[in-house]
């Protein structure tokens, strides 16, 4: 909870959005009719699940779309504005999520390419002056000439709010700051937010994180399916009436079925004892590997997975994560050590050769490896299997028939809202194209599941199916190794938890033995003395 | 549901599916109204009149059996150089290479004058030459890619320039019809198809263009390998993470398509050609791996639109040489004019969505449809 | 002999370099065109018609019109209309050979060749390296200043983060769309005036099929260069070198080499130039994708 400050200008408003409501061009209503109105010297927390619509208003807010109805004013009149630079110009600024920076350009570049004019030469050497004040005043620092794309993530950040700063801008909108950063720089990152408020300036941070939004901001406006249910004052509303508004009636019962203080889906309390005398399903011993980049990704990395338990891989994401499973799936080869699937080697192998030791893999990204969006259902869901007997007969003659029947039982058991087996697969919602990938992999009867961020980008209902079925599947006596980054989520199913940092484990252990403050430092790369279970 | 009614709603949701499905098809009619509507314009200014000009090369392309003929005649070939593209462009890549693997299939081609076969088999060995020597040439540029990363489009047309310039050489020389100097060696009579119109120029060997384009379709869209392409073309990630060899489907979708290219010289020298030789201009080859692309994508890179794509190409040239002895004679060119403007309109992919108000018409046409079906299973309950 | 082979050098370069400068401006942005060879085409033949009715300047002018005219057109498919660059590109080299087959009969007596009367030709230095034009000049400076640009001022910023990541850009108040047509017409009219230097200034005549695929060398010399204008020159040098090795080496009797070897000599040395050069060199990210702001 925040210290109240005196908060915001009550009397006169910053900005206000009135009767705001957009409609893209395919028909779905982003946003509709939403009223709101914007202080100085306040941290307004804008909370809403995915696609609720919060960074569609305030792309509107800060000049990147036109609504399709309402309109934004300020004391000075109304507003219109037709280009970001406009918005820039009046004192509003957005830093984005994916951020808006020019990978091969320095921060200096960058800098220079929101200001003076097109045929000047480039003043780098007053860029820099700039940047350098502003380094001083804000407490944000980083390298000035290096190019972007080679900085840390938190890094690139802070550039992006530089730039931003840079401008001179009234009002900063930050969407979903925090989902890259560690516990440590998320501190850091709304002590200068405090700073900013207490300037004068108004804050917008958009998030879908119960904790943070009630820790930092002064009001709170929640966002569900475009409308607007709730604008509070944060020391005022409590956890559960925020998850509430955020969620809606139609979950309600789900919603107070679950227990927010600590997770949001279902207590798998009951984590019978794994045998682990057998031998263990998947086993790596010493396995190191290169990134993209050529650094050193994956650091000496051994652990073993046994069936019937979760073993699950926490941690901030870019610390290894996606190349270590990568390696397990025939993605990536490792420069060192070794990984087995019940005693066979699985590296170096290609993904088909993986499969058929028993490995289900359901990717981090649905779009980029999962699926072949323009494809039919069916033509997804022999991916990777297409060569199996029986969807493949004499001469490679695809059996079209038993993979259609196939797709309908599918389609059938998990619940796949479609209109048949030949829909095109990017016609489907987030939810049931993941529920396509899980059931296409669990088809393939593994021993070894490997989820990799399973509930990313979906709605409630569905991740809670998503994390439902694991945990079946666990029942069931299969192995499963659960990448993530959301900690909770890894927490409340794992039965074994390893904090990932920089490609090592620091610790490997149960969930009990963790505590959200040893969590946040492990996660921050902060080592410790205790010896792994 | 009575008998009549099952199969009146069943008849109608399948032409409702067609309906849809030949959306893309839409696009391509629209872009070839535009096109010819251009080419009314061009004519116009140049002093021609349009509908005459159109009228009579509607009538020396699709009036009579010789029309339709001389049609197909052209179709053949453009069938096969289409399928290069369209096959390497479903594997992801822009393979501009047929010209040049045309000609090299052309080379294969005459070069079974040398030897005496029976018919038939001199027929099969005459294709087979052709269509190793198209494969052969388009596997250069593959490599390439697979090695070196080097950008297809201009891998294929260096290839093309070299194979011009060396096909030049060997017309003149290995080749060389010692009664004309300008030409190579004939296929022979035991190799070529016979007539299949008397006095057109189709043969036989039309129906080679059509095996080949449904042996084609069945393998991109009824094998495992062909899936694999398809999938590596539309997402190579993806692909990768089932296990798909990458780098093996682009080979291959290569391989196949310069055997079409190869094969497509062939319609030519062993079919609609009247000397059956190569020139030392190339003539009767030129320009048809270029065209073959133009069909491609007007028949959206299926082999069952290519096949009416080409058919509409063909009559679009046998016409045009119709259309220059009319009383408005616009030169011949004209055609690939026309030809090039439908290829830049078929660039915008959202053509329906300029011409809005005629996607609304098919829209409700499909939705009065559906309302149709419905009605006609709900007439049951009451 | 010399001589005569770096004269001949001098002059193949210029439609080879000033259509590769041209497209790395547009490439820069973020546009790749591969109907380079139709525009070059085209706009030899817009040239030479120029050339014959108002004399030689209007006849470059009227070519690099043409040329900026039609990356207009291709820009405005591939940014505003959202359209696929590669097949509009394709488009543009058909349209290209159909109108010009078309043109030339329309205006010459004979179907293959259009001739500039001499006095329509643009006039050409008498030196020892053989009859050279000015134009020659812009083609060695022009890639310089150009360089300059990209490197130094703020527009070539804007250029490169057009086409590195558009998304940057367009927060940072730059309109993409615009700025990508401002560089296909440029750089459309700088490959205009080399195709109307091939008519008006170089050979005096035009013929259907001139462009002899330069365009395409062109596209191959961009991907040596880098993007460099600098390396764009050097390219269209050796383009222009081997060319005239060629030529020079076809007048020697008795040569054992056929001629038609020699001729695919310039096409075969840009293959091995582009399959060694491929590793070092690096791409806009956002080259051949429209932009979408959403």
């Amino acid at each position: 909870m925040s210290e109240a400050p005196a908060s915001g200008n009550v009397d006169g408003y910053y900005l206000r959005a009135e009767n705001i409501t957009k409609i893209y061009s395919d028909g779905t209503v982003a946003v509709r009719d939403v009223t709101m109105e914007l202080h100085s010297s306040e941290i307004v927390g804008l909370l809403g699940e995915n696609g609720a619509g919060k960074t569609t208003l305030t792309k509107i807010l800060s000049g990147l779309l036109p609504p399709t109805k309402g309109r934004v004013i300020s004391p000075r009149g109304r507003i219109r504005f037709t280009s970001p630079r406009e918005a820039l110009d009046f004192g509003i600024g957005m830093v984005h999520q994916h951020f808006a920076l020019v990978g091969t350009f320095t921060a200096a570049e960058n800098v220079a390419l929101s200001h003076e004019h097109p045929f000047a030469r480039i003043r780098l050497a007053r860029a820099r002056e700039r940047l350098e004040t502003l380094m001083e005043e804000s407490g944000l620092h980083v390298p000035l000439d290096v190019p972007i794309e080679k900085l840390a993530v938190g890094e690139q950040q802070r550039v992006e709010i530089l730039k931003v700063l840079s401008r001179d801008v009234d009002l900063l909108i930050l969407d979903e700051p925090t989902s890259v950063l560690t516990p440590l720089e998320v501190d850091e990152l709304f002590v200068l937010l405090r700073r900013l408020r207490d300037a004068g300036k108004s804050i917008i941070l958009i998030t879908h994180k119960l904790k943070e939004v009630q820790s930092v901001t002064d009001r709170i406006v929640v966002l569900r399916h475009g409308e607007l249910v709730g604008d509070v004052v944060t020391v005022e509303a409590t956890t559960e009436h925020l998850a509430k508004l955020m969620v809606g009636d139609v979950l309600e019962q789900e919603a107070g079925a679950v227990e927010l203080s600590n997770e949001e889906f279902p207590v798998c309390r009951d984590r019978h004892a794994v045998d682990r005398t057998t031998d263990s399903v998947l086993h790596v011993e010493s396995l190191s590997s290169r990134g993209n980049t050529g650094e050193v990704a994956v650091d000496d990395v051994s652990f073993d997975v046994y069936g019937g338990e979760i073993f699950g891989i926490a941690g901030v994401e870019g610390n290894g994560q996606s190349e270590l499973v990568e390696c397990l799936t025939g993605l990536r080869m490792p420069f060192e050590g070794t990984a087995t699937i019940k005693g066979t080697n699985i590296l170096g192998k290609d993904p088909r050769q993986i499969y058929r030791l028993g490995v289900a893999h359901i990717p981090e990204d649905r779009w980029e490896l999962g699926l072949v969006l323009p494809f039919t259902l069916a033509e997804n869901a022999i991916l990777g299997v297409h060569r199996w007997e029986e969807f493949r007969g004499p001469l490679g003659f695809l059996r079209w028939g038993k993979i259609n029947h196939h797709v309908r039982s599918l389609m059938d058991r998990f619940e796949i809202r479609a209109t048949g087996p030949n829909a095109p697969a990017k016609s489907l919602s987030g939810g049931n194209q993941q529920k396509l990938i899980v059931g296409r992999e669990l088809a393939k009867d593994p021993s070894i599941i490997v989820a990799s961020q399973p509930t990313r980008g979906l709605d409630i209902g569905a991740a809670k199916y998503i994390r439902d079925l694991l945990v079946e599947m666990r029942g069931a006596g299969r192995a499963i190794l659960l990448v993530s980054a959301d900690l909770d989520e890894v927490l409340a199913l794992s039965d074994r938890v390893a904090i990932m940092y920089e490609g090592e484990f620091m610790t490997v252990c149960p969930p009990e033995n963790l505590n959200r403050e040893r969590v946040g430092l492990l996660m921050g790369g902060v080592t410790e003395k205790e010896p792994v279970s | 549901m009575t008998e009549s009614q099952e199969t009146t709603s069943r008849l109608l949701r399948g032409v409702h599916r067609t309906l849809t499905g030949l959306h893309p098809a839409f696009e391509s009619v629209l872009a070839a109204i535009v096109g010819l509507l251009m080419g009314a314009l061009v004519m116009w200014l140049w002093g021609y009149d349009p509908i005459v000009a159109y009228k009579s090369m509607l009538l020396g392309a699709f009036a009579n059996k010789w029309g339709l003929a001389d049609s197909g005649a052209i179709a053949a070939p453009l069938v096969l150089t289409a399928l290069t593209f369209s096959i390497c462009l479903r594997a992801g890549m822009f393979n501009i290479g047929a010209e040049g693997q045309l000609i090299m299939g052309g080379l294969a081609t005459v070069s079974v004058g040398f030897f005496a076969l029976p018919p038939g088999l001199h027929h099969i060995v005459a294709l087979t030459f052709a269509m190793i020597a198209g494969g052969l040439w388009s596997i250069g540029p593959a490599l390439l890619k697979l090695t070196r990363g080097v950008h297809e489009v201009i891998s294929t047309i260096m290839f093309n320039w070299i194979a011009h310039f060396l096909s030049i050489f060997l017309i003149g020389t290995l080749l060389i019809n010692s009664l004309s100097a300008d030409q190579t060696i004939a296929v022979p009579a035991s190799a070529i198809f016979s007539k299949l119109v008397r006095g057109t120029d189709l043969t036989y060997a039309i129906f080679v263009a059509i095996a080949f384009a449904l042996i084609v379709y069945f393998v991109l869209w009824h094998t495992a390998i062909g899936y694999e392409v398809r999938a590596a073309g539309l997402n190579p990630s993806a692909a990768r993470y089932g296990g798909i060899r990458t780098k093996r489907t682009m080979f291959l979708a290569f391989l196949l398509g310069g055997l079409s290219a190869g094969l497509g010289a062939t319609m030519i020298l062993m079919g609609s050609s009247s000397t059956h030789a190569m020139y030392r201009l190339h003539g009767q080859l030129r320009n048809i791996g270029f065209d073959g692309m133009a069909v491609a994508m007007v028949g959206r890179n299926h082999p069952i639109g290519i096949l009416f794509s080409a058919m509409f190409f063909g009559g679009l040239s046998a016409g045009g040489r119709l259309m220059q002895l009319s009383s408005s004679p616009v030169p011949v060119q004209m055609v690939r004019l026309v030809m090039g403007v439908i290829v830049f309109t078929m660039a915008v992919p959202e053509l329906a969505k300029i011409f809005p108000s005629i996607k609304e018409q098919t829209v409700t046409l499909g939705q009065g449809l559906k309302r149709l079906v419905t009605s006609s299973r709900g007439r049951r309950s009451t | 002999m010399i001589l005569a082979l770096i004269g001949f050098t001098l002059r193949a370069m210029v439609p080879i370099t000033m259509t590769a400068v041209g497209e790395v401006i547009g490439e820069t942005a973020g546009l790749f065109n591969i109907g380079l060879e139709g525009i070059l085409l085209v706009s030899a033949f817009a040239g030479a018609l120029g050339a014959a009715a108002v004399g030689p300047i209007g006849g470059l002018a009227i070519g690099m019109g043409v040329g900026a005219l039609i990356s207009l057109l291709f820009a405005v498919v591939s940014t505003y209309w959202k359209g696929t660059q590669m097949v509009a590109g394709i488009g543009i080299n058909l349209l290209a050979i159909g109108f010009v087959e078309f043109g030339m009969i329309r205006f010459s007596s004979n179907a293959g060749a259009f001739s500039i009367p001499e006095q329509s030709q643009l006039f050409r230095f008498i030196t020892p390296f053989g009859l050279l034009s000015p134009v020659i000049i812009i083609a060695v400076v022009l890639p310089f200043i150009i360089y300059w640009a990209l490197k130094r001022t703020r527009v070539g910023l804007i250029l490169k983060a057009a086409g590195e990541a558009p998304e940057a850009a367009d927060v940072s108040g730059i309109n993409v769309n615009v700025v990508r047509l401002l560089a296909a017409t440029v750089g459309g009219a700088l490959a205009g005036l080399g195709g109307a230097y091939m008519s008006v200034a170089w050979f005096g005549f035009v013929t259907k099929g001139m462009s002899a695929g330069r365009g395409f060398i062109a596209l191959a010399t961009v991907v040596f260069s880098g993007l460099n204008p600098i390396l764009a020159l050097a390219g269209g040098l050796l383009f222009g070198f081997f060319r005239s090795l060629g030529l020079w080496v076809d007048t020697i009797p008795g040569f054992p080499i056929p001629a038609e070897f020699l001729q695919m000599l310039p096409y075969v040395v840009t293959l091995l130039v582009v399959s060694g050069a491929i590793g070092r060199v690096r791409f806009p990210k956002a080259l051949g994708t429209p932009y979408k702001r959403e």
